[in-house]
């Protein structure tokens, strides 16, 4: 059973439709990025998912159907998390922790616990107004996850940190997945492929594409042969693809790129034209084409 | 009822954190205890700031207990009315605006909670400051004029306290409505402003009203009774404070955080 459905959710904003019609489901232990450009309604998504905001109509209905109260379910974490800045990081995680019904002893330890895990112990009981972006970003993270939910939404988490703090974060966010669902929004496909195994691509509020990494590539990527010869490079190309093992020829600058079906099969044939004819080979490359032209080419569209 | 203790809790360190424990009382008691205090120097203060040409005499009517008394009670009308309005007109729409409103909301966190431990935080200070304030002025009456009796000082501190009370909700009821704490606190005073005004000017028709209970109050302490319409007027006010809160609560549910 899937820890939310969502079902032809849509969200306007006075004339603008920011959500046309979302479907999909979050299945307990999955890691899922929310991928798109600025604009895409990923944050607008979030904001539903977390019930902070009414969708104009659809549904999301989490695991225990529409009377319980789903936000035992999930943790959040917004783009630009603001504290209490008065409390210090210790105060804020024990009182997240007591609103989410755990415990007093309980809520301490679990603190102590997640400050050890998000490697902030040093500042715990300094004053949130000192914290710094990237201790910031690895508290909300901590509140979002005190009561143990079992999806948790994270709205841009790196977004707005320098490498250092990037790195940090998901490494962090690679722990979590043992625990949790993780659903986050990011524009930054690099990211999604570094902690997750599957994405749903949002575009102008609508899912383009979604699925896991491995299925995309496999839908998506093309094998791709690049030749470079010493010299008339366009001339051997030319006189190559009259071979016809590709489905594409692209002359770029030095070199000429094949996109092919079969991998094999070109390789064969062209190493052995190249052979045969002897040709002035300087660089024969198999690659495969980046995901991230693919989402390139979504978003142009 | 953890769970409210605990939101109860964290406004009162907060209160404690930005040192309103200690700046709201004493702003209560300066604008009170001034009161008596200038009425009873009146006459040296003249003196020694010399306006007046050599000759005349001055010739002040003495104050009773009473008036002076009743002069710190309208203070509360219109400074502390004020600083009311101020210290919680941010209460829940600060935190909104900030976007730490969002972060708590999505804990499983009782609406009605979050309202009432707000509201009652506000009590507690306003409460407080207020009675420390009047009853400092009432010594100094006491001490200066003549002591009034205590059960008195009492009745008129409970009377206008009700008033005090339904100005709270009625601030934390814009609260729930509103994102910006400066647009909460015009409304309030516009409103504040608008109920006194009515009720002072066709007090005939508008006798239960709430905001006449600090009138009552004024004439019961320099020496009439309380009129008939008291009673009326208290239950009305209560009447007031509980649909606000709940209404509050209401909004509050049904509103977007974010």
């Amino acid at each position: 059973m899937p820890v939310v459905s969502i079902t032809n959710l849509k969200k306007r904003f006075q004339d603008q439709e920011v959500i046309k019609g979302l479907d999909f489901q979050l299945s307990e232990g999955k890691c899922i990025a929310l991928l798109g450009a600025n604009g895409a309604g990923k944050t607008t998504t979030l904001k539903m998912l977390a019930g902070l905001m009414k969708p104009d109509s659809g549904s999301i209905v989490f695991e225990g159907g529409e009377k319980a109260d789903f936000r035992r379910l999930i943790g959040y974490l917004p783009q630009f998390p603001v504290f209490y800045e008065w409390m210090t990081g210790k105060e804020f995680l024990e009182y997240a922790g007591r609103l989410a019904g755990l415990p007093k002893a309980t809520a301490r330890n679990r603190a102590e616990e997640l400050f050890e895990l998000t490697g902030i112990s040093d500042a715990k009981n300094r004053r949130i107004g000192k914290y710094s972006g990237g201790m910031k970003q690895r508290l909300g993270i901590a509140q979002a996850i005190i009561h143990r939910p079992k999806l948790v939404m994270l709205d841009e988490p790196v977004s707005a940190l320098d490498p250092f703090g990037r790195r940090e974060v998901l490494e962090l966010m690679d722990k979590l997945k043992k625990e949790t669902a993780i659903l986050f929004s990011t524009h930054i496909l690099n990211d999604a492929e570094e902690i997750c195994d599957e994405i749903l691509f949002l575009h102008n509020g609508e899912l383009v594409e979604s699925g896991t990494l491995a299925g995309l590539r496999t839908k998506h990527q093309q094998a791709k042969i690049d030749l470079a010869f010493k010299e008339n490079t366009l001339q051997y190309a030319e006189e190559l693809s009259l071979l016809q093992p590709f489905s594409s020829m692209k002359l770029d600058g030095e070199y000429a790129s094949f996109l092919v079906e079969d991998i094999e099969y070109a390789r064969e044939l062209f190493l052995t034209e190249i052979m045969k004819r002897n040709l002035p080979l300087v660089k024969f490359e198999i690659s495969r084409t980046r995901l991230e032209d693919v989402f390139m080419k979504v978003v142009q569209k | 009822m953890n769970q409210w203790m605990t939101l109860f809790k964290k406004e009162m360190l907060e209160m404690s954190r930005n040192f309103k424990w200690i700046w709201v009382p004493l702003t209560f008691i300066m604008i009170a205890v001034k009161e008596p205090l200038t009425l009873y120097y009146m006459p040296q203060i003249i003196d020694s700031l010399g306006g007046l040409p050599e000759g005349a005499v001055i010739e002040l009517p003495v104050p009773s207990a009473g008036e002076a008394l009743a002069a710190s009670l309208s203070q509360f009308n219109t400074f502390g009315v004020l600083i009311i309005v101020l210290i919680t007109m941010g209460t829940i729409a600060g935190e909104r605006k900030s976007g730490v409103a969002g972060l708590i909301l999505v804990k499983p966190v009782s609406y009605a909670w979050f309202v009432t431990a707000k509201w009652a935080s506000s009590m507690i200070l306003i409460w407080f400051s207020y009675f420390l304030s009047y009853f400092l002025s009432w010594y100094y009456v006491g001490v200066l004029f003549k002591f009034i009796s205590f059960t008195d000082f009492l009745q008129s501190f409970f009377v206008n306290g009700i008033w005090l009370t339904l100005i709270i909700t009625v601030v934390i009821l814009f609260n729930t409505f509103m994102k910006s704490p400066g647009a909460v606190g015009f409304i309030s005073i516009g409103i504040i402003v608008i109920l006194s005004l009515l009720s002072s000017s066709l007090p005939h028709l508008l006798e239960w009203s709430p905001a006449l209970l600090s009138a009552y109050a004024n004439a019961f302490i320099m020496g009439s009774n309380f009129p008939d319409e008291l009673l009326p007027s208290i239950i009305v006010s209560v009447f007031m404070i509980t649909l606000s809160l709940l209404a509050s609560i209401a909004i509050f549910k049904r509103r977007e955080l974010a």
